[in-house]
């Protein structure tokens, strides 16, 4: 038997930076839940960097682990996302968005999904194939309003509404909802050095920056009540908080410009891949006259302020036991308080991002993988243990037996301080973190799977 | 007459072991040759069928092989290793069943002549073991906890065998298999030894048993699988100790 997710998600492998063009087949066959050659992006070996407020402020709360938690959970979802194993954190990649995510029937490009399509929630189908971009999270407490067009004030009813309508889940508890939204507004902008008070460039500036800044400010020669400046208010986290029609088809909110950089695509619907476009657009519409020096001054700009330290970390095993981490500190609350519910949450979750884990280190039948067998096995034993003592846990608190629980968790948090990491560090150069083996693996894969389309 | 009938007592005990879980582990030895005699079939159903050009009947052989197969996934890998990876390796594999379900199922190549005399012979050769390998308890119950455990992992993507489409049939025979194993290895000296946990595992199986019984993979609920699968991974390791073996481990070769 071999696995499955991982090995279907990552069929194909392209960087999140740049897109390498290869032919993907992420999720294929005639039983998958989710349309054939959807891609989800999920193998990627850069993710983007997630930063918090709380981490400058004494550490995450329960509130804010909870919210983590249920952001990156199906369960919370309805039934086609819980099948698919599809949660908020599918496409908002560590807060982040995620340029790669194509899904057939409700995608017209990577990076935009149709909320309002029909697979996850028919009844909320509206009948036309308008997908939107999916945003970036950061620095989402200061970005009110909500949805590319603006039509919620509140966060809390966006999260609620993204929940029930568009995916179709339960009716959530306050509780969960109170979570996801303590999570996303702890989501923070990545730092600018670039960026000084209101919104002005500092430091080492290029003449082409500083000309591009001029410009931004500088009114519309046709229109003198507008400039670019005039919506992306430098001194607002470059929004005005307000909806406008710039020639794309409708009402849409000012986007952020802060680490747009790693936003693409961009406009409500994904339309443009870059900057230059972007710009082409403003001119055309707006009859701005730039010259070509113009535009690539404004570009060098918006780069600019638009950039972020580190917007990209290697995953790595470590990388995923901290979220794991954080995932189930929530436990340690939970457990004595004799919540199942979110007992059950949590051991689903981590459950599964574990077994996933365990998928990166390939079983002794894998062909595309060579050496470390001891080491691969030993990896996959341990995680796989810790699965099952998450299970434990669930089932003891289901039965009223918390104190076996919490001498299960005991356990757990015993072996995932040293024994597990180091045994995965271990094995770390014959998994999939590794590129090369990555990449074989993967290759494998894809040409397996391209079988199936060479008689169709 | 009463010493007749002590007579005919330790005549008929006198095949049995000391240890109740030998004699099961033997009764299980003609499940398991059953079980990869009609792999073997299949696979030389798959030879006769590419010989004879017939892309469907082949396809059949591959399904009724595979069939065979994964009812035995209880102990080819920790009894069998080397044979299980050639068997059933992946995803680039030069011989074994998804070697051939690449080519019959997805090119519609019946190319696979060499492929399908690979999988015959290593069939064969395992079949032959099977008559004289030993088969150790704490072995087959570890076996049968790693494929309980593997049952439950995701099949969104389409599962195992997603190019032939028969990744349910897959699970439903690991869970035949599991049923198999657990009901003439395990059952009876589990029951006698602590009743409440035996109907703890078998009230497992036959939830495991349901989630599967849905009409195809994408209405397999995946929460209840894996919820399914791993108390019953958990309820066979808490067996362990009520049948004087130790938990087993989760990986082949990881003990």
């Amino acid at each position: 038997m071999i696995s499955s997710r991982i090995a279907a998600a990552g069929l194909l492998w392209t960087a999140l930076l740049v897109g390498d063009g290869a032919n993907a087949f992420p999720v294929d066959g005639d039983q998958t839940t989710l349309p054939p050659r959807t891609e989800l992006n999920e193998d990627a070996l850069d993710k983007p960097r997630e930063v918090f407020r709380s981490e400058t402020s004494g550490g995450k709360s329960y509130l804010i682990s909870l919210g983590n938690l249920a952001f990156s959970s199906p369960s919370i979802l309805g039934g086609v996302a819980r099948q698919a194993g599809i949660s908020c954190a599918t496409c908002h990649v560590n807060g982040g968005g995620n340029a790669k995510f194509f899904m057939p029937k409700m995608s017209t490009r990577p990076g935009n999904f149709d909320t309002t399509g029909p697979l996850f929630n028919p009844n909320a189908d509206n009948f036309m194939l308008d997908p939107v971009r999916i945003p970036s999270l950061r620095g989402a407490r200061y970005l009110a309003p909500y949805g590319v067009d603006g039509r919620m004030p509140s966060l809390r009813d966006f999260v609620r509404n993204v929940i029930v309508n568009e995916f179709s889940g339960p009716e959530p508890s306050a509780a969960i909802v109170d979570a996801i939204v303590a999570y996303i507004q702890d989501i923070d902008f990545l730092a600018n050095p670039n960026l000084g008070p209101a919104g002005r460039l500092v430091g080492k500036i290029s003449e082409r920056e500083r000309r591009g800044e001029a410009l931004f400010k500088k009114p519309f020669p046709h229109d003198p009540q507008l400039s670019c400046a005039g919506c992306h208010a430098p001194s607002g986290a470059f929004t005005d908080h307000q909806q406008h029609d710039v020639g794309s088809g409708g009402l849409f909110k000012t986007p952020t410009l802060r680490n747009a950089d790693f936003n693409a695509p961009y406009f409500h619907d994904g339309r443009y891949d870059s900057y230059d476009q972007v710009v082409a657009h403003f001119d055309r519409v707006f009859s701005l006259g730039l010259s070509d020096g113009d535009r690539k001054d404004l570009v060098a700009y918006l780069t600019a302020i638009g950039d972020g330290a580190q917007p990209y970390e290697r995953e790595g095993a470590g990388a995923s036991l901290k979220e794991v981490d954080d995932f189930a500190s929530v436990l340690a609350v939970a457990i004595p308080a004799g919540d199942k519910e979110t007992v059950s949450l949590a051991v689903d979750t981590i459950g599964s991002e574990l077994r996933e884990l365990t998928e990166r280190y390939p079983d002794r039948k894998n062909t595309s993988v060579s050496g470390g067998e001891q080491q691969r096995t030993i990896a996959r034993a341990v995680l796989k243990d810790v699965v099952l003592i998450l299970r434990r846990i669930d089932i003891a608190v289901a039965e009223g037996r918390s104190d076996d629980a919490m001498a299960e968790f005991k356990s757990y948090r015993q072996l995932m301080v040293a024994a597990v990491p180091s045994l995965l560090a271990a094995a770390e150069p014959w998994s999939l973190f590794n590129p090369v083996v990555h990449d074989s693996h993967y290759q494998a894969l894809r040409e397996v799977m391209q079988s199936r389309h060479l008689s169709h | 007459m009463a010493a007749c009938a002590a007579l005919v007592g330790l005549c008929i005990c006198g095949r049995a072991s000391a240890n109740p879980l030998d004699d099961g582990a033997e009764r299980y030895r003609s499940i398991t040759i059953e079980s990869i005699g009609q792999a073997l079939d299949g696979a030389r159903a798959l030879r006769d069928r590419v010989a004879a050009n017939d892309l469907a009947g082949a396809r059949q052989a591959w399904i009724a092989a595979r069939a065979g197969w994964e009812r035995s996934e209880v102990f080819t890998a920790g009894l069998a290793p080397e044979l299980d990876a050639l068997i059933d390796a992946w995803p680039n594999a030069t011989s074994g069943f998804h070697t051939v379900e690449a080519r019959l199922f997805g090119a519609g190549n019946i190319d696979v002549g060499p492929d399908a005399d690979a999988l015959v012979a290593h069939l064969d050769e395992l079949h032959h073991r099977l008559h004289s390998m030993r088969l150790p308890a704490q072995g087959l119950l570890a076996g049968t906890v790693r494929l309980a455990y593997e049952v439950g992992e995701s099949k969104a993507d389409g599962g195992e065998s997603r190019i032939s489409g028969t990744s349910l049939d897959d699970m439903r025979n690991n869970v035949v298999g599991i049923g198999l194993a657990y009901q003439t290895i395990f059952a009876e000296q589990l029951r006698a030894t602590d009743p409440a946990r035996a109907a703890i595992v078998a009230d497992r199986i036959a939830r495991l048993k349901a989630v599967v019984a849905v009409s195809d993979l994408p209405h397999v609920d995946v929460r209840r699988l894996r919820q399914a699968s791993e108390e019953l991974a958990v309820a066979l390791q808490d067996a362990a100790g009520k049948l004087s073996l130790q938990r087993p481990t989760l990986e082949a070769q990881a003990q």
